[in-house]
């Protein structure tokens, strides 16, 4: 591990200001009092496109001035009726009041726009930086500052219901691209005065806006200092997803298992806040991501919350077993069938060597190859379009899997295996851990094909030793099994009653840790006591 | 970097635990019936005995120092050059166990399952494994341990049950001997197996309250002494003493003659040595980890990474030197009962030295 650390330390170049930057040049310039030379920088950085719109009008009748914006990213009614209209037609309660250009810019803003997001400038840099964000420019013939005012209406679609993360009992808003809509949708399920959203610029030229979601009085304050550190380092000129911030984030670049929680439920988020977490939003990404993150987050669900108790934690069960299933079925049927028949029943044993009879193959190689037809028959149909997607999975899976048996190219029960498998890893909620998962199967699948048990138990210990030395920025990975904790456990393998877990988890060290009042609390325990003597009356 | 203290009590007794359940546990019924015939669990117990008032030795120094390994303290009770000299015969025995562990379980597995396998190929795999994980530091140590721990503990236990189904009370009885002169040395040999205790006193420098590190221990070397004892007593039970005279890993025979109810899996054995590679593993690693970290601690170093693989040819090597398995358990039995001074009487007397001479650790 050292050894590649020191390889990909990147020698200390001088920072270099990326080339084509031509607004670094005008930082902290101030804006001219001239206004030809402020519509001379306009043109002289956005000139060559054709979106920009500068409209040259006269303030009140008389001052010479110029308002700038790109016509696809601003909302043409509000400039039209909010701002051009008050600048244009001088109020009756303005009659009369001096208003020359040194105050001028102070009077429009108090007494004549009707726009709450308008601010004066005094600084090139900042007025075109208000352009880019679609906001609207006026400047005025003598007045050394500029007013940006926010008239940014971008086109997005509604909220739909997260297509990644279905429930049938729970909410059914996801998040969209846009970060504004997505901090409305978390801000109005947490009404609370302790929300913090925290936002930074990242992206030297997209300069996309990132939001930190956290709760003041519940997360660990060291938590979030480390967050803000860890993205505060990131420079990297384009931020397209918050995908592309997980990767400088995370704790082990190398491991296959996901150290960051991603989602697209605003309702996850706010539960993930409120448990001690931090979330990350980025504007254009519909994908939240969560942090710290711990391995049993990949194999829960909203709706373990939403259902009650009993019946999700079946659910959870199955779940766990599919998830177990999806990494070592497969390198187990290689083992058994090709080194330890013996360990399961006879009939069966024979029934598998009858069935095996005509295919050339070893176990090992029979399973790679129907393992990889089936990962490129997955990587299809989530590739074709949805119409086809439907018809290919049957003829890939019925016709081909088949016809693979009937030629003689794989046995039956390689076959169901492979199928129980591949369902297996489609029952972990969370893709990029059932991912991980599908990746490590191959490797066990090869260990099994060399030592039998004895290599699928090394290749396991080596899996579950990497799972216990990797931190989630600084939460061991498997807590709270490793290291303990009991009120962890609780909500572990099964999920426990909403009255039992009264506290937060402790792994993510919240300041508050109180989840359930102490009234509640006490009532329910009653509740539990009373019924408890009832059943043993009537027992 | 400093390592915070985060080991509970609880993690102490799951290291204890995991470490002394390892191969040493496939031929233990062997060695038990060849001192003490039907009085075998008895034997067992008296060997678990000792090896607890070695433990309570090294627990009661380790509270004493609360921030030093035997490396570190035993320099400040005894002088620099006895201590240095002791403590280069602790990293050579454990070198030696590690070795020996290593090729015992080589052995098993070519015996058993992978019968055209190279003896030289399963050693090195379990050495590589092991050695690639003491490249932790001593919390996710203990957290391999603790996670462990429950896994091993669990086929231990389920053999015991399922052997019940075959057993016969009649045939642990005499249940006493008549101190036949092999009892102690028997004795000796099975109190060797819990020798993998001596890692406590890597443990206790990163307890979280190291005053707990006694009772830890000793619930520890209790949980894995009744394993014990109930192993050998389940195998003399369904064999009696002679047949087991006559098989070299009396417990893996245990699992072949026991099968689960409904026929689920047809035979145990393979299914059971499989789970038996995490015991065997951690076994190692807590030997490995120790022989690594006493190196670091004797060279003044606070990083044992460096050791780990620097160490693993030596270690190879030396488990390659015994020319069959007859051979082998002849060397595990003697450097077994030789360790016993180096993993008792030395500590026992370096305990009475520093009540002597008044030397204690700072507590802060």
């Amino acid at each position: 591990m050292r050894i590649l650390k020191g390889y990909g330390k990147p020698k200390q170049k001088k920072a270099v200001a990326a080339p084509g930057q031509k607004l670094d040049a005008y930082e902290n310039k101030p804006v001219s009092t001239r206004l030809d030379d402020t519509v001379d920088f306009i043109e002289m950085l956005f000139g060559g496109n054709s979106d920009l719109i500068i409209r040259h009008f006269r303030v009140f009748g008389e001052h010479p001035a110029v308002l700038a914006y790109f016509s696809n990213m601003a909302d043409q009614i509000t400039i039209n009726v909010d701002i051009l209209k008050p600048l244009m037609y001088k109020p009756s309660h303005l009659e009369g009041k001096p208003a020359e250009p040194p105050q001028l810019m102070e009077v429009l803003l108090n007494d004549a726009l009707y726009n709450s997001e308008a601010v004066r400038e005094t600084e090139l840099a900042k007025l075109a930086n208000g352009i880019l964000r679609g906001g609207t420019v006026v400047a005025i013939e003598g007045s050394g500052e500029v007013l940006v005012i926010g008239t940014r209406k971008i086109e997005k679609r509604a909220i739909d219901q997260p297509a990644t993360e279905q429930v049938i009992r729970g909410p059914r808003e996801g998040l969209i691209e846009q970060l504004g809509t997505n901090i409305a949708l978390i801000r109005y399920r947490l009404q609370s005065a302790d929300l913090r959203i925290h936002s930074m610029e990242i992206g030297r030229r997209t300069n996309s806006k990132v939001a930190i979601c956290f709760m003041e009085g519940i997360t660990n304050p060291e938590l979030v200092e480390e967050v803000k550190k860890r993205l505060s380092k990131i420079d990297i000129d384009a931020v397209m997803d918050s995908g592309y911030l997980e990767q400088f984030i995370e704790d082990n670049h190398i491991s296959p298992f996901p150290q960051v929680q991603y989602t697209e439920r605003p309702d996850k988020i706010v539960a993930n806040l409120l448990e001690g977490r931090v979330a990350i939003l980025v504007d254009g990404s519909p994908l939240a991501l969560v942090v710290p993150t711990v391995f049993s987050q990949f194999y829960q669900t909203v709706e373990d919350y939403t259902e009650r108790f009993l019946l999700m934690s079946a659910i959870r069960l199955a779940r766990l077993i599919a998830l177990v299933f999806s990494l070592v079925f497969p390198s187990i049927y290689v083992s058994i069938i090709s080194f330890n028949p013996e360990l399961i029943p006879t009939e069966f044993a024979v029934a598998v060597a009858g069935g095996r009879a005509g295919v050339p193959f070893p176990a090992v190689i029979e399973v790679l190859i129907i393992e990889t037809s089936m990962e490129v028959l997955r990587e299809a149909t989530i590739r074709l379009p949805q119409q086809v997607g439907g018809a290919l999975s049957i003829v890939g899976v019925l016709v081909v899997g088949q016809a693979a048996v009937a030629a003689g190219f794989a046995s039956p029960i390689t076959v169901v295996i492979i199928a129980l498998t591949t369902i297996g890893s489609f029952a972990t909620p969370a893709y990029n851990a059932a991912l991980a998962l599908r990746l490590l199967r191959f490797p066990l699948i090869v260990m099994a094909g060399v030592f039998g048990l004895y290599g699928v138990m090394i290749g396991l210990i080596l899996i579950a030793n990497h799972l216990l030395s990797l931190k989630s920025f600084g939460v061991p990975y498997l807590s709270p099994l490793v290291p303990g904790n009991f009120q962890g456990m609780k909500d572990l393998i099964v999920r426990g009653p909403l009255s039992w877990m009264t506290r937060r988890p402790s792994f993510l060290g919240p300041v508050d840790d109180r989840k359930l009042g102490e009234q509640t609390e006490k009532t329910l325990e009653g509740n539990l006591m009373d019924t408890a003597q009832e059943n043993g009356k009537e027992g | 970097m400093e390592e915070k203290r985060q080991i509970t009590a609880i993690q102490t007794a799951a290291i204890i635990v995991s470490t002394i359940i390892g191969v040493g546990v496939l031929p233990l019924p062997l060695f038990a019936v060849r001192a003490g015939d039907s009085a075998a669990p008895l034997v067992t117990l008296l060997g678990m005995l000792l090896a607890i008032c070695g433990l309570a030795l090294i627990a009661w120094l380790g509270m004493r120092f609360p921030n030093q390994s035997i490396i570190q303290y035993s320099e400040a009770i005894i002088g620099k050059i006895p201590a240095w000299l002791g403590s280069l015969l602790i990293i050579v025995f454990f070198a030696v166990l590690t070795s020996l562990a290593a090729r015992e379980f080589g052995e098993v597995v070519v015996t058993s399952v992978l019968k055209r396998t190279p003896v030289e190929v399963t050693v090195i795999v379990m050495l590589l494994l092991a050695a690639i994980s003491t490249r932790k530091n001593i919390t996710t140590f203990a957290y391999l341990h603790h996670f462990y721990f429950p896994l091993l503990l669990f086929p231990g236990i389920l053999i015991v049950f399922l052997s019940l189904k075959n057993a016969d009370v009649i045939n642990l009885q005499p249940a006493f001997t008549t101190g036949s002169p092999g009892i102690w040395a028997g004795v000796l040999t099975i109190a060797a197996l819990f020798q993998g205790s001596f890692i406590l006193t890597m443990v206790i420098p990163a307890m979280r309250r190291p005053e707990r590190a006694m009772i830890a221990s000793m619930g520890g070397l209790a949980l894995a002494g009744g394993l014990y004892v109930a192993i050998v007593a389940a195998a003399v039970s369904v064999f009696g003493a002679e047949e087991i005279k006559k098989l070299l890993w009396p417990t893996l025979e245990l699992a072949k003659a026991t099968s689960l109810p409904a026929n689920v899996l047809e035979r145990l054995d393979a299914a059971f040595l499989a789970v038996w590679v995490t015991a065997v593993f951690t076994t190692l690693l807590s030997s490995h980890f120790l022989t690594v970290r006493a190196t670091a601690h004797l060279f003044r170093m606070d990083d044992h990474k460096l050791f780990s693989f620097f160490l693993l040819p030596v270690v190879f090597v030396m488990a390659m030197l015994p020319q069959n398995i007859v051979q082998m358990y002849d060397i595990i039995e003697i450097v077994g009962r030789f360790g016993l001074s180096i993993t008792i009487l030395y500590p026992g007397l370096l305990l009475l030295i520093s009540i002597f001479r008044k030397k204690r650790g700072d507590v802060s």
